[in-house]
C-alpha cells in the first residue's frame, strides 16, 4: 500500500502517455512511450496527443517524429497504416528505419543519381517514380542526420512552429 | 559368386544415395529454420492488417467500394503456390488437388501459378494459365509479392477478373500443413452486420484510405502466403528426407546382413570343398600305400 501511495504522481504521468508500437514484416520493430507523435499521412502531417479519438489513417512517406520527455526521435516511415486509439498508436508499415539503420552513403548516392536522371528523363511516369525515390532518399538523409547530432536535441516548441 | 558382387554394388549404391538424402535433409532443415522465422515475423502484421481491412469493410460506405462490393463472378483468378522441386512428399499434390477442387465448382478460372510442379500439373489438364512464375529466388519473394499484388489489383480494377483466390498451404507445425483456398478480392468481411455509425474515423477519408490500404494488405497477404507455402515445402521435404534416410538405413542393414550371410556361406562351402578334397586325397594316399 505504502508503495502505491508513494508513486501516484509518477504513475499518472506514465499513464498519460501514448503507447507506440511499430510493426513491420520483420516483426515488432519498435515499442516506445511518447508524449506526442507527428506522422506523415497521405495528405499531410498528423499530430497525435494522448486521448486522441479513434482514428485509422493511411500513412505517406515521411519522417515519423516521437516526442518523449522533451526528447525527439525521428524514424523514416514509408507508407503503411496508423491505428490510433485513446492511449495507443499502432503503426503497420513495410519500412520503418531508425537513424542508425540508414545507409547514409547509399541515400546520398540515390539522391545524386536521381537528381541527375530527372533532368534527362522526359517520360512522365518515369519522372514520377524517380521523384518518389528522391523523396525517400531525402527522408533517409534527414533522419540519419539526426543521428549525427549525437545527442537527441531538446525539443523546443518554437522550433517546431518554424517548420 | 556374381550375386556377392551384385550385393556389394547395391550396398555401395544405397549408401551413396543415403549420403545424398542426408545432405538434402540438412539443407531443408536449415532452410526451414530461416523461412520459419520469416513466417513468424510476417504473421502479426498480416493478421493486424486483415483485422483493419475487415473492420473498414464493416463501414456502410465501404460496402460500395470496388474492393469490397462483390460483382457477378465471370472470371476468377487463382494464385496457386507450389514448389519448384520435388522430394517433398504429398505437398504439391495436396495443394493442386485442393485448388482444382475449388475451380471445379463452376468457376471460370484463370491461373497464376507459382512453381514448376503446379505449372506442369495445370498444363497437363489444359487449364487456363495466364501467368507462371518459376524459380523465384528466395531473396526476391518480398518484392515479387509486391509486384504481383499490383498486377492483381490492375486485373481486378480493369474488370478482367472479378474474384481473386489464393491457394497455399498453411503451416501449422512441422508435421501438419493444411492446404487452403482463400478469397483475397473482393475482401471477405465476415458475417458481421454493417456499421451504420462508428466512432472510428478514417483519414483522409474512407475511400482514399481503402485505396491506400488494400495494396499493402494484398502485398502482406501474398508475402505471408508465400512464406507459409515455403515453410511447408521445406518442412515436408525435411520429413520425407528423414523418412527416406530411415528407409535407406534399414535397407543397408538388410543388405549388409545378407551380404555377410552369403559371404559366410561361400566360405563354408569353400572350406567344406577343401576338406572334402583333402579327405579324398588322404584316403587315396592311404589306398595307394
Amino acid at each position: 500500500m505504502a508503495e502505491e501511495q508513494a508513486r501516484p504522481a509518477k504513475e499518472n504521468a506514465e499513464e498519460n502517455k501514448i503507447h507506440l508500437t511499430i510493426v513491420t514484416p520483420r516483426g515488432v520493430k519498435f515499442t516506445e512511450k511518447a508524449d506526442m507523435i507527428i506522422m506523415r499521412c497521405v495528405d499531410g502531417d498528423l499530430g497525435v496527443l494522448p486521448g486522441h479519438a479513434p482514428l485509422t489513417a493511411a500513412l505517406g512517406d515521411g519522417i515519423f517524429r516521437i516526442f518523449n520527455n522533451g526528447v525527439e526521435k525521428k524514424l523514416a516511415v514509408f507508407g503503411g497504416i496508423a491505428e490510433i486509439d485513446d492511449r495507443t498508436v499502432n503503426i503497420y508499415s513495410t519500412i520503418a528505419q531508425r537513424p542508425e539503420e540508414i545507409d547514409r552513403e547509399r541515400a546520398e548516392m540515390d539522391r545524386r543519381e536521381v537528381e541527375a536522371t530527372i533532368l534527362e528523363e522526359s517520360e512522365e511516369h518515369q519522372v514520377r517514380r524517380l521523384r518518389v525515390l528522391l523523396h525517400h532518399a531525402l527522408i533517409r538523409i534527414e533522419v540519419s542526420s539526426h543521428l549525427e547530432e549525437a545527442e537527441y536535441l531538446k525539443y523546443e516548441e518554437e522550433k517546431e512552429d518554424d517548420e | 559368386m556374381s550375386s556377392l558382387k551384385e550385393l556389394k554394388q547395391r550396398i555401395a549404391n544405397v549408401s551413396s544415395t543415403q549420403q545424398l538424402i542426408k545432405a538434402m535433409d540438412i539443407v531443408a532443415s536449415t532452410k526451414l529454420q530461416r523461412v520459419r522465422t520469416q513466417l513468424e515475423r510476417v504473421r502479426p502484421i498480416y493478421r493486424q492488417l486483415k483485422r483493419i481491412v475487415e473492420e473498414a469493410g464493416r463501414e456502410e460506405a465501404a460496402r460500395a467500394h470496388i474492393f469490397y462490393a462483390g460483382r457477378e463472378a465471370k472470371n476468377s483468378l487463382y494464385i496457386v503456390l507450389t514448389s519448384d522441386r520435388g522430394f517433398s512428399g504429398g505437398y504439391n499434390a495436396n495443394i493442386v488437388a485442393k485448388a482444382l477442387d475449388h475451380m471445379n465448382q463452376g468457376k471460370n478460372e484463370r491461373i497464376l501459378v507459382v512453381g514448376s510442379k503446379g505449372y506442369e500439373f495445370f498444363k497437363k489438364r489444359g487449364k487456363n494459365i495466364i501467368r507462371k512464375i518459376i524459380d523465384l529466388p528466395d531473396a526476391q519473394v518480398y518484392y515479387g509479392a509486391e509486384a504481383i499484388a499490383n498486377w492483381v489489383i490492375d486485373l481486378y480494377r480493369t474488370g478482367e477478373v472479378d474474384e481473386v483466390f489464393i491457394a497455399y498451404t498453411h503451416f501449422v507445425n512441422v508435421l501438419s500443413y493444411v492446404p487452403c483456398v482463400e478469397r483475397l478480392l473482393p475482401v471477405v468481411t465476415g458475417d458481421k452486420p454493417p456499421l451504420v455509425w462508428s466512432e472510428r474515423k478514417y483519414e483522409p477519408d474512407l475511400a482514399t484510405f481503402i485505396d491506400n490500404t488494400i495494396p499493402l494488405y494484398l502485398h502482406m497477404s501474398l508475402f505471408r502466403a508465400f512464406s507459409e507455402a515455403h515453410t511447408c515445402e521445406q518442412a515436408a521435404r525435411m520429413i520425407s528426407m528423414d523418412e527416406a534416410g530411415k528407409n535407406a538405413e534399414e535397407m543397408l542393414e538388410e543388405l549388409t546382413s545378407m551380404y555377410n550371410r552369403k559371404r559366410q556361406a561361400a566360405i563354408t562351402q569353400e572350406l567344406s570343398e577343401i576338406f572334402g578334397s583333402t579327405t579324398i586325397l588322404h584316403k587315396g594316399g592311404d589306398h595307394g600305400s
